[in-house]
């Protein structure tokens, strides 16, 4: 008897897997992937060989007061805050002037979200791993080899657990084998270059994905498992995919607008223009003009400026944490924390380079302001960025993020088998 | 018999689960949605109005002439239309471009702003297509397609009634949601709309119609060349999928790959080489020549004297002053001469730029016109002016400012010299209150229709494409 029991999993398995292969929907969902995910590298490693090239442009010459960093090839993947992580920052006794970005004059770029990996697992996959499980309980039930099925000495949990397996296979396994075909085309196009530290990220990116399609998948078996006709479970599933991917992550952004308010980004400019020619002028009318006047000068600006430029960090951080938050309640936020964290190209990340360049403005500050006053070109030191190590990115969130992916679908696959459990196979 | 359908249609669907989680769906999210936007364009406002009055007050005591262009900048005040659609804010691009502003809002780039245009392509999209995937493949498989047919029923008239009926079922959650937002809106005190903003809200939603009349036809005619219902939905999502979340993004991509673009970045910098390095080349080539040249007509120059020596020469010696101040006219005319050409050189090069540029925008926007979803995204931005066009008009009225504020400055500053010539006027408070004030108006409402009537024609072409594939594919449709 127990030499039996494994046995009857995996013939549930194998009985799925033909299945699936074999049906219209399979083939449907292979050919979205295979074009979606090739097109998607071959663009976007496209955008980054132009982004490199600008890269060399902009780079700072030894000695230049300028902070740039260069392109991060893990962005092809998740291209997230590239951009405004990749401008070109210029130190100046002024303050620090982001110039040179990587943007093109084709507006249509900023209208539709950036088609990388990221996006077709996020928005293509979950779509997909949702139309897999959905009509797996309720389709057998109406065609009547549900009851059949369970005349048999099969136990209903193994009965879940081998479609979950099949089907969960048979949405990896083409994801997995495009996805490594396409890095390895990548990483022979001399375009771009990934270091081993690349590599490890990308294989966890990856697995983070299979766990986002495990969960998804495991979202379609539950909706599977509370409905009776396959019509009505379509319905229910293509809201929640919806509402989880679309309309939480974003509305969760404007409710915390609701609860936190930074001054806009424009009313802060306007503060430090104003500021800056108020002192000048005041400097070039005051009668006796010496070193020391002008430091007296600076001096009132940076008083003014450093109080509304920290509460204005201060309070976007506060909005940053409370968007994250509220987000999260969608898992498809979290996939996305994570994934663009373990990729350099988050949240997280980018305000580390901002406070990296400003404490570098810092270090270099008394001798710009000296070297204005004295009208000598001197030579600064070079500015250096060290990203992020991966333990210092769990530790800053991305371990709760793919946490609660799994402990997501832990509770996703338990509700669907107390559901299965009761359900009327009649 | 058509009203008899219509109104079979409408009563199927308003008992039907679907029906029921879309009304709620949209009756929940639409007004939602409304107040926040709403709260934070009363937000923006007073924002808006608090920056005006610190220009103000800066002005009264410190408006300089030298500086003055970075106090005084255009800006566009909050629209009362951005309570249902964000789209493009000039502002943000001029932190960008003009000032190179350090801070950056970074959520927007991760998750972008739901408002009604997102709202009305993604979810009332998804929503006609749940609603008409089986209305001929179900019927079919529940049977009682048979049975209307074997009654005197022509089927056009058929396919026609289920068309109508289906989009009328639609029409009723998403109306009444809509009237929700406009309650919401017009309730909030701070809120008043002008009969333009009542008219582009008309012509939206009349595009709003044209693209769920889209997916409504697409996914009878979908439904009519399957035979089950769950093959007609799965072809469906993949055509949705690719419609609605593939080709808008890939575009922008494809364009830049047919009409390539020289990097921004590239061309700045030739542009700098071109009116720095080469022009200072230039120059000291053209201004040489001069010298040869004037050294020939005035052989004193030849000599090399030292700057103290030169003054001192050009007041005692007439005949070497008049030289002296030939040779810094021509050199200066040199310059100006190295100038002008450079700055030839470099606009031609900007102006190649912009060209180009421009080509890819409109080859992206055409590739991207067969995705109804950036049709109906650029109908509804440029008509409530959050899209590219309103971009160009605000530049345009800008620069007319500009010209406007340049000519005060000049005349300003000509009646101050007149009458007090010591002063440095340049860098002295001014009281600025009689400048000419920059304010931003919004496209004619005409006009902006008259723009968008290409769009329009393409999503009434494409309902009417699809609504006769619809009634092809159903005439041959088996339906035993």
């Amino acid at each position: 008897m127990l030499s039996k029991k494994p046995a009857v999993l995996w013939t549930i398995a194998k009985k799925e897997i033909v299945a699936n292969l074999l049906s219209y929907k399979f083939f449907i969902v292979i050919l979205l992937t295979i074009i979606l995910i090739s097109t998607s590298f071959f663009i976007l490693c496209r955008d980054y060989k132009g982004r490199l090239a600008d890269y060399e442009l902009i780079r700072a010459k030894p000695g230049e007061p300028i902070a740039v960093i260069a392109p991060n090839p893990l962005s092809v993947f998740a291209k997230g805050l590239e951009d405004p992580m990749t401008r070109s920052f210029e130190v100046s006794v002024t303050g620090i002037t982001a110039r040179s970005g990587q943007k093109s004059g084709n507006l249509l770029f900023s209208f539709f979200p950036v088609p990388d990996f990221l996006y077709v697992v996020r928005v293509v996959l979950s779509l997909v791993a949702l139309l897999f499980g959905f009509d797996q309980i309720s389709r057998e039930k109406e065609t009547g080899t549900l009851k059949l099925m369970l005349a048999n000495q099969i136990s209903r949990a193994r009965i879940l657990t081998g479609k979950w397996i099949s089907n969960f296979l048979c949405l990896s396994v083409p994801f997995l084998l495009v996805t490594l075909l396409g890095l390895a085309i990548l990483s022979l196009s001399p375009d771009i270059h990934f270091a081993s530290r690349d590599l490890s990220r990308l294989t966890i990116i990856i697995l983070v994905s299979l766990l986002y399609i495990a969960l998804f998948l495991s979202l379609g078996i539950l909706i599977s498992t509370l409905t009776k006709r396959a019509t009505s479970s379509i319905v229910i599933l293509l809201f929640i995919w919806t509402t989880f991917v679309f309309i939480v992550p974003n509305l969760g952004t404007l409710v915390a607008g609701q609860i936190v308010n930074p001054p806009s980004v424009k009313t802060l400019n306007e503060k430090r223009q104003q500021a800056w020619t108020r002192e000048v002028l005041l400097g070039i009318k005051e009668k006796n003009r010496s070193a020391s006047t002008w430091q007296g000068h600076y001096k009132a600006i940076y008083s003014e400026m450093d109080k509304v430029e920290e509460d204005y960090i201060n309070k976007s951080n506060q909005l940053v944490r409370w968007a994250k938050n509220i987000n999260r309640i969608s898992p498809v936020a979290s996939f996305v924390y994570a994934v663009t964290e373990i990729a350099g190209t988050g949240i997280g990340e980018e305000s580390q380079l901002k406070r990296a360049v400003i404490s570098y403005k810092n270090s270099i500050f008394t001798d710009l302001a000296s070297s204005l006053l004295d009208n000598k070109k001197k030579d600064y030191r070079a500015f250096i960025y060290r990203p992020r190590s991966l333990s210092e990115i769990f530790a800053q969130g991305a371990f709760f993020d793919t946490a609660w992916l799994v402990v997501l679908n832990i509770i996703l696959f338990t509700i669907s088998f107390f559901a299965f459990v009761k359900y009327d196979v009649r | 018999m058509l009203r008899t359908i219509i109104k079979k249609e409408i009563q199927n669907n308003i008992f039907s689960f679907r029906f029921i989680i879309a009304f709620v769906l949209l009756v929940v999210i639409v007004p939602v949605t409304i107040l926040i936007l709403t709260d934070d364009y009363v937000r923006r406002m007073d924002e808006y109005s608090q920056r005006q009055n610190s220009v103000e007050q800066y002005l009264k005591n410190y408006a300089h002439f030298n500086r003055i262009g970075t106090i005084l900048v255009p800006s566009q005040p909050p629209l009362p239309f951005q309570m249902l659609i964000r789209g493009l804010n000039p502002d943000d691009f001029i932190l960008e471009n003009v000032f190179g502003e350090f801070n950056k809002d970074s959520l927007p780039v991760m998750f972008p702003l739901v408002d009604l245009t997102f709202i009305v392509t993604i979810l009332l999209s998804l929503i006609a297509l749940v609603f008409s995937y089986d209305s001929i493949c179900g019927e079919k498989e529940d049977g009682t397609l048979k049975l209307m047919l074997a009654n005197p029923l022509s089927r056009a008239k058929l396919i026609l009634g289920k068309i109508v009926g289906g989009m009328l079922t639609l029409f009723i959650p998403f109306f009444i949601s809509l009237i929700i937002a406009l309650l919401i809106i017009h309730l909030n005190p701070r809120v008043s709309w002008s009969g333009a903003n009542w008219g582009t809200f008309g012509f939206i939603l009349l595009g709003a119609i044209l693209y769920v009349g889209f997916f409504y036809s697409f996914g009878v005619f979908i439904s009519a060349r399957h035979n089950s219902s769950s093959a007609s939905i799965m072809t469906l999502l993949f055509a949705w999928v690719l419609m609605v979340l593939v080709i808008p993004n890939l575009s922008p991509y494809i364009a830049s790959f047919l009409v390539p673009t020289p990097s921004q970045i590239k061309v700045g910098r030739e542009v700098d080489r071109l009116t720095s390095e080469e022009r200072d080349e230039l120059g000291r080539k053209l201004s040489k020549e001069r010298q040869q040249e004037l050294q020939k007509l005035y052989p004193v120059l030849i000599e090399r004297l030292s700057e103290a020596d030169t003054k001192e020469r050009i007041a005692k010696d007439p005949e070497y002053r008049k030289a002296y101040e030939a040779l810094s006219k021509e050199t200066q005319a040199a310059w100006d001469e190295a100038n002008r050409i450079q700055s030839e050189k470099a606009n031609t090069i900007r102006q190649d730029l912009q060209r180009r540029e421009e080509a890819q925008t409109r080859l992206s926007i055409i590739i991207s016109a067969i995705s109804p979803l950036a049709d109906f995204l650029y109908l509804s931005r440029d008509l409530s002016s959050t899209g590219i066009q309103n971009l160009i008009h605000f530049d345009r009225i800008s620069r007319i400012w500009g010209q406007a504020f340049n000519d005060y400055e000049r005349q300003k500053l000509a009646a101050l010299q007149k009458q007090n010539p010591t002063e440095d006027w340049w860098n002295t408070p001014v009281d600025m209150s009689d400048r000419p004030r920059f304010i931003y108006y919004e496209e004619a409402l005409a006009s902006k229709i008259k723009s968008s009537l290409p769009v329009f024609a393409v999503l009434i072409i494409y309902s009417l494409i699809f609504f006769a594939f619809a009634y092809f594919s159903f005439i041959r449709y088996d339906v035993r």
